[in-house]
Parts: structure tokens; C-alpha cells; sequence
């Protein structure tokens, strides 16, 4: 097993600084839990100081039964060859949270889907509200109460059969009489 | 079109011997089945022996492919580009997202079948399908063409209030221009 | 008057002749060109396939009045300069409109069909039709200048502006002018890659280039007359270009069945080996900008033109 001394060196340059708790997954793989109000702070700091300058995720987790999105920041070093998870809680029913688009441009994108995905306002946000769907006027989609099922039936047009979930090749051929070859026989169904 | 008129029925048999001998195909990837066009129009599984070649605007193309999912977004484009072909016009519908919705069939922003929007002449089924399952469906619309009923064009410009209806339950925002051809 | 009714009888044996065989040369073109790409390509006559499926399209989509003007002036232009062109040395079967300062003519007229195209282009109000005609226009400015300085050469040497007695002249010295003044006929040939379209000076109407530019917005009936245009463009240029550097088709002493077959049978091959440059050419070249293709017009093969007007005042 190989120790993992640049990790814990990045952990506890960490929580040090900011009296927040964390820990090492496995190697390569470092995780931290913020308070939302400084998360803005902790990644200036990994940027600028330690040198983890590549912004490479941007996402959110929506816990429904305990009432919070979690905002997950992944951000990389090429020289430590580390992937560090910054995580930290947001309210679920009124979520704002900060905007870092002056620290990596490439998070405008990745805020404006959240924007429209999950809800969550971002104040100080440039950018058209349209982004992937368009005339959308129902609730947030990826959101769990969301009941995506039930909205695809009602809108669109299913066709029947569905249901049965037939073998199609099997069907094809018992519809034209001809025969699975032998060396297909193995992906059948029955 | 079949008239009983002896002359007439020639006419029909030199016009549709053109027509499934030269289709133009509207270059147009509307989903991940796109990727499947290339390798059947390249030289391992040639489509040019059949007469089919690329063409690049709605004006001078034949068939439009829908390869694979539509979203709404992209629906609202692609009935604009329909309503530009210039009859007759054929619709091929790839892969199973436009039969029954496919692998998205329970996707908040996909559609689940296509014959809903447009009328569709071929299905071909598979998830892709691999290029002799496209060049066999090509051939099916090439017999459909030379029995005489491939006439979707306009079997869209008479039931055109039952489209709209179904394509307005979709799209809220309506801002096309008007059918005119 | 029965020469009257043999001379349009002539044209307009003429004018199908030179339909059918422009687009049986496209056929061949693609066909071999699906040969080299190893693959089996369509068959020979593809390209009368697609024009009868154009033609039968049964709604027609219209832009205005130039619309339908530009297809019609591209076949008038076709026909205008196929009547001036011998197609073969004097015969009486194929009409011979020809008189002194035809080539001059021939040079204007050549350009009309362009204009055509790019009056209708201009009223779809289509920008890439817009910038398609913009570009096909400044590549014409290109090869022009060697073409004409090829042209103004062989009209020096030979103290003549029409194309019969050029023809004549070659039969007369029995040396083809492709040898009597070489660098003329190479500023022509590089000339001619430009004129036919094909790589790498096809920006103008690829497919992938801008929505195949001019002829973005034509579909049905316009698009077909436009391509059997095209077919007929070929056909002259090719013609042109045999008559005045090959020393034509067509024995000018006899004007019976079998002498006339055999003048289009030689004609056929000549216009079809001379067609095969810029086909050859075209396979194994990439598509060049607009401004690359005119740098090319203007240097090498101008250069050539020049040595050419040279070679016709001091050698001669």
C-alpha cells in the first residue's frame, strides 16, 4: 500500500486553515466538507496557493429526505496528480449559492444548467434563461419530486406494446419464417 | 398516384423509375444515429450505386432522415425544414427512439414516437442500425416509391389540422411561418 | 430555303447532341471516380435519372421573377454560344454561324450564363447564396487573365480572331497549335482546371461549402435546368478548346454520312481525354480558398500567357 503523504499534506493544509473536516477516499482522491459561505474562499485558496488550477466538475446532489442539495466542486492539479472533491450543503427550498465565475470562466455553463435544472440561483449570473430547454413551465426536472414518467406519458404519444417488451429479433423472425443462426443462439433471450 | 388511363400509367412508370433510382438525401444528423450516414455512404458500404447522394439544403432534397431522438427543441426546427422540402417527399424514421421512444421513452424533453408530428414512409429499427440495415430500408422505400405509395406529402397537406394540433400540444411557443407551397 | 430548313434541323441536332453528351461525360466522371475511390459507383446514365426526378417534382417553390429568369438565361447563354462554336470543319449538317471576331464574341458570351445565375442567386435573399455568387465571381477573375492571354496569343501569332480559320490553319501547316505555341496551350490548360469545377477550385458549388452556394434556394425544375446548363458548358468549353489547340474534328472536303460520324466519333475523344486533365486532377487535390485559388491563376499560369504573347510576336 502506498502511503499517502501528498494527500495528507493536502488535507491537512486544508483544515488547518479553515477548521473544516475531510477526508482521503484512496489515493488520488481527496474530499472536504465546507460551510456554503466559504467555499468561494477555500477554492481561491487550492487555485492560487496550492495549485489546483483545473476547474474540472461542477454538480449538485439533491437529498430529498434530509431537505438539502449538496454542491459538489471538483478541482485537479496536473502536478500533484490529485482530484480534490469540495462539497458543501445548500437549503433546499430557497437554494442560493454563491457565483464563481470570476475564478474559472468555464463555471458560467455549468451554473446556468443548474439554474435551470435543479433551481438554484446564482446572484450576479449573466446569461439567457433558455438554455437546453425551451417554453419549460413546469418545475425544475431534476429535482425528485419530479415525476418524469408520469409527465412523459401525459404529453407524448405512446405507442402500445411497450409493455410486453418482446425479443425484436425473435419477433422479425418468427414474423418472416426465418431462422436464428446457430452462432447467434447465445444472445437469445429463452 | 394510379389513373386507369393506359398513357397515364406510363408516365407514372418512367416518373417513379427516376424517382427511386435518385434520392437525395438531406444532409441532416438530428440524433446520435447520425453517426451510421458516413459509413454507408463511404466506400466499404456504398450507397452512391443506388443513387443516393447528399444534398445540402431542403430545397433540393428528397428524403429527410430523422436518426434517432427528437428532442423538442430540435422538433420545432425539423418541421421547418419539412415544410421547405418540395413534394414528393419521403420521411425515414432511424432507429428505435421514433418508433416507440426508445431507450429515452420516459424522458421529461424526447418525444415518443415520430408518426405524431410527421408522416413517416419507413421505419428501420436497431439502436443504431448497422449500414446494410439502413441500405435495406432504403430499398423498401424504393419499392414503396414504384407501387405508388409513397404519397406522404401529401397526406401531410390535407390532415394538416391534426398535425398542428399534435405538434402545438408540444411546442407552446408557436412562432412559424404558415404551410404555403 | 432547304438550306434553311438543313441549318435548323442542324441546330437543333446540335443542341441535343451536346445535352446528351455533356451529361454522359458527368455520368463517366462519377463513375470513375467511385472506380478509384474502390468502391462500385452509380451507373453511367445517373445524371438522366436525377434531372427526370427534378423535373418531376410537383410543387415548385418560386422567389420572385429572377427566379425563373436564371435557369432560362444559363440555357440561352448554352445555346447562344453553341450555335458560333464549328462543331465540325465546315460540314453542312451543323450550323456555322461563324464570322471574323467570333472568339472575341465567344469571351463575352461565355460570361452570360454567370450573370444569370447570379441575378437569380441574388433575389432568394439567402446570404450563402449571396457569398456563393461573390466567390464564383472573383475565381472567374482568376482564370480569365491566362485563358485570354492564352487567346490574344494565338490571335497574334496567327493574325486571325475566328476560330473556323484558326481550325483551318491547323489543318493547312498539319501541326496542331498545341505545339506551334506550347506555352499558350499550357496557360489555357491551367486555365481550364478553374472553368470546369472541379478540385481544387470547386468552392463554388460543393456541397459542404455554404449550402452549395448560388444554387442553395433552387430545387425541382430550376435546379435540373441548371445542372443540364452546366452539362452543356462543359460540352463547348471542351469543344472550344479542341477546335482551337487540337485542330478540330471533321474533314472540310466531304460532308457525307460516314465522313460526319467519324468527325464525331474523333471528336468524342478528343473532348474526353482533354476532360480527363482536370478530372485527374481533381481526385487527388483538396479544395482551395478563394484567395489561394486567384494567387494561383496569377502566377504560373499567367506567367506562361505572357511568355506565350511573347513567343507569337518575336518568334513568329
Amino acid at each position: 500500500m502506498t502511503d499517502l503523504l501528498k494527500e495528507n499534506k493536502l488535507l491537512d493544509a486544508i483544515t488547518t486553515s479553515f477548521k473544516i473536516e475531510g477526508k482521503v477516499i484512496r489515493d488520488h482522491r481527496v474530499e472536504v466538507n465546507a460551510d456554503k459561505n466559504t467555499v468561494s474562499s477555500i477554492l481561491l485558496f487550492v487555485k492560487n496557493q496550492l495549485g489546483y488550477i483545473h476547474l474540472a466538475h461542477m454538480t449538485c446532489v439533491d437529498w430529498i429526505d434530509q431537505g438539502e442539495y449538496e454542491m459538489i466542486y471538483t478541482v485537479y492539479s496536473p502536478v500533484d496528480k490529485i482530484t480534490l472533491f469540495v462539497k458543501a450543503r445548500i437549503d433546499r427550498e430557497k437554494p442560493i449559492m454563491e457565483n464563481i465565475d470570476t475564478i474559472w470562466d468555464q463555471a458560467n455553463t455549468y451554473e446556468r444548467e443548474m439554474r435551470e435544472m435543479f433551481g438554484i440561483e446564482f446572484p450576479g449570473l449573466i446569461g439567457e434563461h433558455d438554455f437546453i430547454l425551451e417554453d419549460w413551465d413546469q418545475i425544475p426536472p431534476m429535482r425528485k419530486e419530479f415525476d418524469t414518467h408520469k409527465y412523459a406519458a401525459e404529453t407524448f404519444f405512446t405507442r402500445p406494446g411497450r409493455e410486453d417488451a418482446k425479443d425484436v429479433r425473435e419477433e422479425i423472425n418468427k414474423r418472416s419464417g426465418a431462422k436464428v443462426p446457430d452462432f447467434a443462439k447465445k444472445y437469445s433471450r429463452e | 398516384m394510379e389513373n386507369d388511363k393506359n398513357s397515364q400509367k406510363i408516365v407514372d412508370y418512367i416518373q417513379n423509375f427516376a424517382r427511386k433510382h435518385s434520392l437525395f438525401v438531406l444532409a441532416y444528423g438530428t440524433g446520435c444515429g447520425a453517426i451510421e450516414i458516413p459509413a454507408t455512404m463511404t466506400s466499404r458500404y456504398d450507397a452512391e450505386r443506388f443513387g443516393i447522394r447528399g444534398a445540402a439544403t431542403p430545397r433540393q432534397a428528397d428524403v429527410l432522415l430523422i436518426t434517432g431522438y427528437l428532442s423538442t427543441k430540435t422538433l420545432k426546427r425539423v418541421i421547418r425544414v419539412y415544410e421547405q422540402m418540395q413534394e414528393p417527399k419521403y420521411v425515414i424514421g432511424f432507429g428505435s427512439c421514433t418508433i416507440n421512444g426508445g431507450m429515452y421513452y420516459d424522458s421529461y424533453n424526447t418525444i415518443n414516437g415520430l408518426d405524431q408530428y410527421l408522416p413517416v414512409d419507413v421505419y428501420i429499427n436497431g439502436c443504431m442500425p448497422r449500414p446494410e440495415a439502413v441500405i435495406s430500408g432504403f430499398v423498401k422505400l424504393q419499392e414503396l416509391i414504384m407501387a405508388g405509395k409513397a404519397n406522404n406529402g401529401e397526406k401531410y397537406r390535407e390532415n394538416l389540422e391534426h398535425y398542428r394540433s399534435n405538434q402545438k400540444k408540444i411546442i407552446k411557443n408557436w412562432k412559424m411561418p404558415d404551410y404555403n407551397w | 430555303m432547304e438550306d434553311l430548313g438543313l441549318k435548323i434541323f442542324g441546330a437543333i441536332l446540335t443542341t441535343f447532341m451536346a445535352f446528351a453528351v455533356g451529361m454522359t461525360y458527368g455520368g463517366i466522371v462519377r463513375k470513375l471516380t467511385a472506380r478509384v475511390q474502390n468502391r462500385y459507383g452509380p451507373p453511367v446514365y445517373q445524371n438522366f435519372l436525377d434531372l427526370l426526378k427534378l423535373q418531376s417534382k410537383k410543387t415548385n417553390i418560386a422567389h420572385g421573377f429572377m427566379g425563373h429568369m436564371a435557369p432560362v438565361w444559363i440555357i440561352i447563354a448554352a445555346v447562344t454560344v453553341l450555335m458560333f462554336i464549328p462543331i465540325l470543319n465546315g460540314n453542312l449538317w451543323f450550323p456555322n454561324l461563324s464570322f471574323h471576331g467570333d472568339l472575341i464574341f465567344l469571351l463575352y458570351m461565355m460570361v452570360f450564363g454567370s450573370l444569370g445565375m447570379a441575378l437569380g442567386a441574388g433575389q432568394t435573399g439567402n446570404p450563402n447564396s449571396a457569398i456563393g455568387v461573390t466567390r464564383g465571381l472573383s475565381q472567374m477573375v482568376g482564370y480569365e487573365i491566362p485563358f485570354v492571354l492564352a487567346l490574344v496569343a494565338l490571335m497574334i501569332q496567327y493574325e486571325t480572331t475566328s476560330v473556323q480559320d484558326l481550325t483551318q490553319i491547323q489543318h493547312e501547316t498539319g501541326v496542331w497549335n498545341a505545339f506551334a505555341n506550347p506555352f499558350a496551350f499550357l496557360a489555357a490548360l491551367l486555365a481550364s482546371l478553374g472553368m470546369f469545377r472541379y478540385s481544387p477550385f470547386d468552392i463554388v458549388g460543393a456541397p459542404a461549402e455554404l449550402a452549395s452556394g448560388p444554387v442553395s434556394e433552387f430545387g425541382g425544375k430550376y435546379l435540373g435546368t441548371m445542372m443540364s446548363g452546366g452539362a452543356v458548358f462543359a460540352f463547348i468549353k471542351l469543344t472550344l478548346y479542341v477546335h482551337l489547340f487540337f485542330g478540330g474534328a471533321g474533314n472540310p472536303d466531304d460532308s457525307g454520312i460516314l465522313a460526319t460520324l467519324i468527325g464525331i466519333a474523333v471528336l468524342l475523344l478528343k473532348t474526353f481525354l482533354l476532360y480527363m486533365v482536370p478530372v485527374f486532377y481533381g481526385w487527388i487535390n483538396p479544395r482551395y480558398r478563394t484567395e489561394q485559388a486567384i494567387r494561383y491563376f496569377w502566377g504560373w499560369p499567367t506567367a506562361l500567357g505572357v511568355i506565350g504573347v511573347l513567343w507569337a510576336v518575336y518568334l513568329n
